[in-house]
């Protein structure tokens, strides 16, 4: 703040002399702005949850923008901290991992809902996720809870059937990836070396995470890591098992363009999935269990994510009104939402109904929703902390050498030195 | 300043016969000039060829772009239609045009008197601050970039034009540029003015611009590209959807979760057609502004 | 009398037409970079800033991402840059010599690129070296490469091609002033070498470069400033990525300021660095440039 001020000093007079500033046209009354970022997925889910407010109430009206994640969070970044918020939406959604670094980094910049939205009625940790102090600011959305998608034709040719692929440890699943690849030709995965999800699926699900209870970095001496570290290691080393893919759209095209016979992530991929529009010949299995890591299960969560209200909302009422009648009650919009999209919604209550208990036929007649509910029960919970995106990017940065058979204690000990640097 | 002509080549290949020697083949020589004209078509053709490929890519589909398809398709329509559906082109465009045109003119305006001053008044300080100013051309942006987005948004300057433009005006390579140009204004023009009884500014305007016009169009290419290309600083100042240039338009589609290159594409045309019509138009003095302006 | 008062009038004439462009190099250029050393002594996160006396620099030298960052900048000066003006003086001798036929054309072709904004051409070369996309056909089908490479994924070829395609840019802009200062030679010099017998090589290394010498170490310098510069093109194309393989120093600053914690501090000091640099690498290509005239 002493540095603002001194700028103001400084430069206000002889900036302002200078050119006159343009105003930008403002957003109609009833008009309430969205960022996010899948059109498949929460942006898809945000506009149907437009329309079933629209019925009755007809003149609102949803502005709907779609940036890259990493966009929608450097733009907020650079406008809260430039203390700018024209331009900023009325809702904006945030993955869990940023949720505490953006409520802690910026005070006062999101609207606490604790008047709008009945709690109780959501899943405890995504309440906790968005809680500072006694204040909560989210809309609790979809949850990350994994599963591993596969070809279940492409698994059946090599001769794997469901049974096969329930509750197995990652040794098992290289060995059937490399069968698969024998008998079929495809490899097993898609994966992206700027991006290490899957090391954040697998620490999850052994009840680790990358800081310990004091919010203290957690790798180098974290016998957990070390093992989710080692069997990533091992798949790297495997190169016929998977195909590397860079970016976002080359993931997704390798399984939806069948270069690939499965991929382990959230739940929230199968709008994409059925966009592809291959009904039956895919469905889900639980995913692989870390070995040698008591507690490990073959359950885990990646990305989830929430809606929050800037306080700078010059539509405060209407939005929040929108979200407290259809994401706080809307129990048939959340099953479209779960069928249509695979957003396993946050509010408790439609874990009842309908939907969930119905099979898919997308998937082969499995009853996914109820076996996803059961994993999501099963997930162990971590907390996130604040710096989930940098330490991430000083693991992904070691990835390569692994690959090439580097030594993975040294690979653990140069991201802790990376994730130190970017922790400070 | 010395000119390339591009287009002045003709006339200059009958003056080559006189290096030739007698026609008889040599097989050295010939191979020699299957390489020279292999490396210089090879060239010639990795230089166009993604211009082909970005003409190519406004007609196919994102999956057969990622997919290398290099022949036309027939997307272009469609492809037109989504990026006018996505993003308020003309908005867009008219954010790039004003922005590059406004910057243009302020930075003519206050860098080509800089830089006239420079050469034609003389005072004690006049060199030392020259080599001052000189020795800040090699302060890289990204130095500057942490201190003046405090500074914009102390001032509440974020998301406005004035934060793109005002970095943008003093441009120490354009205020060098019209010193060096100067050199070749005629100091008896000067004198004369001055025995008719104008006042210095009025020199500046009536007789020094319309006698370095062409400088003048020159350093206008030059500074209108460096605005309409300019991307790290309004990456940094211009936030939303309605404040954007076409650079940082595609940009943003093309980082998109699932970008759409065919529409993609169509944008890195729109974007870069004006500078390309601008160099088509004014070859020769396109050049001299190049070689000139950081010379 | 006369004579003072006509200097003292121009002098203030003068401050007249030179104040406004000063004033704003000195709020826009000066007075940030005064302000970014005084925030190099600063840490916290966000617009919370204290003094942090040298924590900054003792970050920094425990840093392996600014390593990497410092690393990956010179690696692409050092090879980029004489590949370019290698590649940029051969163009221009050829392209010089009134022997050739389609001068012009050539010469239009290979400055083309010049022209497009840094951006766009980024795009055009991510979407070409996609790993399914148009250079593994094209190699893989001429037998270059027996299988398709994932250009942009792997930590050596993603360097590869932001060489490239800065090469592909700026090689014809850099050819320009080459022709421009080849023009500039006497003819009569090369006539005398031809009719000693001297080689076209030997011409070009023993003539034409000590000429052009001049033009050689400001596009040079020119060239370095650009590099240490880099950011528009890896932005765009690798996002510095793979695992940081690509990562520049402008890069590193942007991240540390808009896409990490808010770190405006540090990346103050990170900045000096490259000032530093560029000062140095200015200096020692002067330095070169003098002695052996």
């Amino acid at each position: 703040m002493k540095l603002k001020a001194k700028a103001r000093s400084f430069a206000q007079g002889v900036i302002m002399a200078g050119i006159s500033v343009f105003a930008v046209s403002a957003a109609q009354a009833e008009d309430v702005t969205v960022w996010a970022w899948d059109p498949n997925f929460n942006g898809a889910a945000m506009q149907l949850a437009a329309e079933h407010y629209k019925r009755t109430n007809p003149d609102f009206n949803l502005v709907f923008e779609v940036f890259a994640r990493e966009e929608v969070e450097q733009k907020l970044q650079t406008q809260l901290a430039a203390g700018t918020t024209q331009g900023l939406p009325d809702i904006v959604l945030i993955e869990d991992y940023s949720a505490q670094k953006f409520l802690l980094s910026f005070p006062g910049a999101f609207e606490p809902l604790n008047d709008t939205l009945d709690y109780s009625q959501f899943a405890d940790y995504k309440v906790q996720l968005a809680t500072v102090g006694d204040q909560t600011y989210s809309v609790p959305f979809d949850s990350g809870v994994t599963g591993w998608f596969y070809r279940s034709d492409i698994l059946e040719e090599a001769g794997y059937g469901a049974d096969d692929l329930e509750n197995i440890t990652w040794n098992r699943f290289i060995e059937i990836a490399k069968d698969v690849h024998a008998k079929t030709g495809k490899p097993m995965l898609s994966l992206d070396l700027n991006d290490p999800g899957m090391i954040v699926v697998m620490l999850q699900s052994t009840g680790s995470w990358f800081f310990d209870d004091n919010g203290e970095l957690n790798l180098v001496n974290n016998p957990a890591f070390r093992a989710v570290m080692e069997t990533y290691g091992e798949i790297l080393q495997t190169p016929e098992i998977y195909k590397v893919v860079n970016g976002w759209a080359e993931y997704t095209s390798s399984f939806t363009g069948g270069d690939v016979a499965s991929t382990i992530t959230g739940v929230w991929i199968t709008g994409t999935i059925k966009a592809a529009d291959m009904p039956g010949q895919w469905a889900v299995a639980p995913i692989p269990r870390i070995e040698g890591v008591e507690g490990a299960r073959n359950a885990s969560n990646l990305g989830g994510s929430s809606w929050y209200v800037l306080a700078s909302s010059d539509n405060m009422e209407t939005t929040k009104d929108f979200l407290a009648t259809v994401w706080g009650n809307d129990i048939d919009f959340y099953q479209e939402i779960l069928v249509g999209q695979g957003a396993v919604g946050s509010l408790l209550r439609v874990r009842e109904g309908e939907a969930y208990q119905s099979s898919d036929d997308y998937y082969g007649g499995q009853p996914v929703w109820q076996n996803f509910s059961q994993w999501l029960g099963e997930i162990p919970g971590v907390d996130f902390g604040i710096f989930t995106y940098e330490v991430r990017s000083a693991i992904a940065t070691q990835l390569p050498d692994i690959a090439n058979g580097g030594d993975i204690d040294q690979a653990i000990q140069r991201a802790e030195a990376e994730a130190r640097v970017l922790t400070q | 300043m010395t000119g390339v002509g591009f287009a002045k080549e003709t006339g200059t290949l009958a003056a080559a016969g006189q290096y030739r020697r007698p026609a008889r083949f040599q097989p050295l020589r010939f191979l020699k000039g299957v390489f020279v004209y292999g490396l210089l078509s090879l060239a010639a053709f990795v230089s166009i060829f993604p211009f082909y490929w970005m003409l190519v890519g406004t007609t196919n589909s994102a999956v057969d772009i990622v997919r290398g398809k290099a022949n036309f398709g027939d997307h272009f329509w469609i492809n037109v239609t989504n990026l006018f559906a996505q993003v308020d082109i003309p908005r867009v465009l008219f954010n790039s045009f004003f922005i590059s045109i406004l910057a243009t003119v302020l930075t003519l305006v206050i860098s080509s008197a800089a830089g006239y001053a420079f050469e034609v008044f003389r005072s004690r300080f006049r060199e030392r601050i020259f080599a001052a100013l000189l020795l800040m051309l090699s302060i890289p942006f990204a130095a500057l970039m942490v201190p003046l987005f405090v500074m914009m948004a102390g001032v509440g300057l974020i998301n406005t034009y004035t934060a793109v433009i005002a970095p943008a005006i003093a441009n120490i390579f354009i205020i060098f540029y019209f010193r060096q140009a100067t050199k070749a204004f005629p100091s008896e023009l000067r004198d004369a003015a001055r025995i008719d009884g104008l006042k210095e500014w009025q020199i500046f305007l009536r007789v020094y611009f319309p006698v370095m016009q062409s400088t003048y169009a020159a350093a206008t290419i030059i500074v209108f590209m460096l605005n309409w290309n300019n991307y790290l600083w309004p990456l940094i100042v211009l936030q939303t959807n309605d404040m954007k240039t076409m650079v940082l338009v595609i940009s943003s589609l093309a980082s998109a979760y699932v970008p759409d290159y065919g529409v993609v594409m169509v944008a890195t045309v729109i974007t870069t057609l004006p500078t390309l019509v601008i160099f088509f138009i004014l070859q020769r003095l396109f050049v001299q502004g190049m070689l000139g302006s950081v010379k | 009398m006369v004579q003072t008062r006509l200097g003292r009038n121009e002098s203030i004439s003068g401050w007249m037409f030179v104040t406004p462009a000063l004033v704003l190099v000195g709020l826009f250029m000066i007075w940030p970079i005064l302000w970014s050393l005084w925030m190099s002594f600063q840490t916290g996160r966000g617009m919370n800033l204290s003094f942090g006396g040298l924590a900054n620099i003792q970050r920094l030298g425990a840093d392996p991402i600014f390593l990497t960052a410092l690393t990956n900048t010179l690696i692409f000066l050092a090879i980029q840059v004489p590949i370019m003006i290698l590649l940029a003086l051969v163009f221009a001798v050829l392209l010089n010599s009134p022997r050739i036929w389609g001068r012009g054309f050539f010469r239009t072709a290979i400055f083309l690129p010049a022209v497009t904004s840094l951006v766009a051409y980024s795009i055009l070369f991510k979407s070409m070296f996609a790993t399914d996309g148009l250079m593994n056909h094209v190699a893989v089908g001429l037998g270059l490469i027996p299988a398709p490479i994932s250009w942009l994924g792997h930590p050596f070829w993603a360097k590869v091609v932001i060489i490239l395609a800065i090469t592909w840019r700026w090689t014809g802009y850099n050819m320009i002033f080459y022709l421009a200062a080849l023009q500039n030679i006497d003819k009569s010099i090369y006539e005398a070498a031809r009719i000693d017998g001297i080689p076209a090589w030997a011409q070009f290394f023993h003539i034409t470069i000590p000429m052009l010498k001049p033009v050689i170490v400001f596009t040079t310098i020119i060239s370095t400033i650009g590099t240490l510069q880099l950011f528009d093109e890896v932005q765009n194309i690798t996002q510095g990525g793979p695992s940081n393989a690509t990562l520049t120093l402008s890069q590193y600053i942007y991240n540390l300021t808009f896409r990490f914690m808010p770190s405006f501090g540090y990346a103050a000091t990170v900045s000096y660095v490259i000032v530093l640099l560029v000062a140095i690498l200015s200096f020692i290509q002067f330095r070169v440039a003098r002695e052996r005239r």
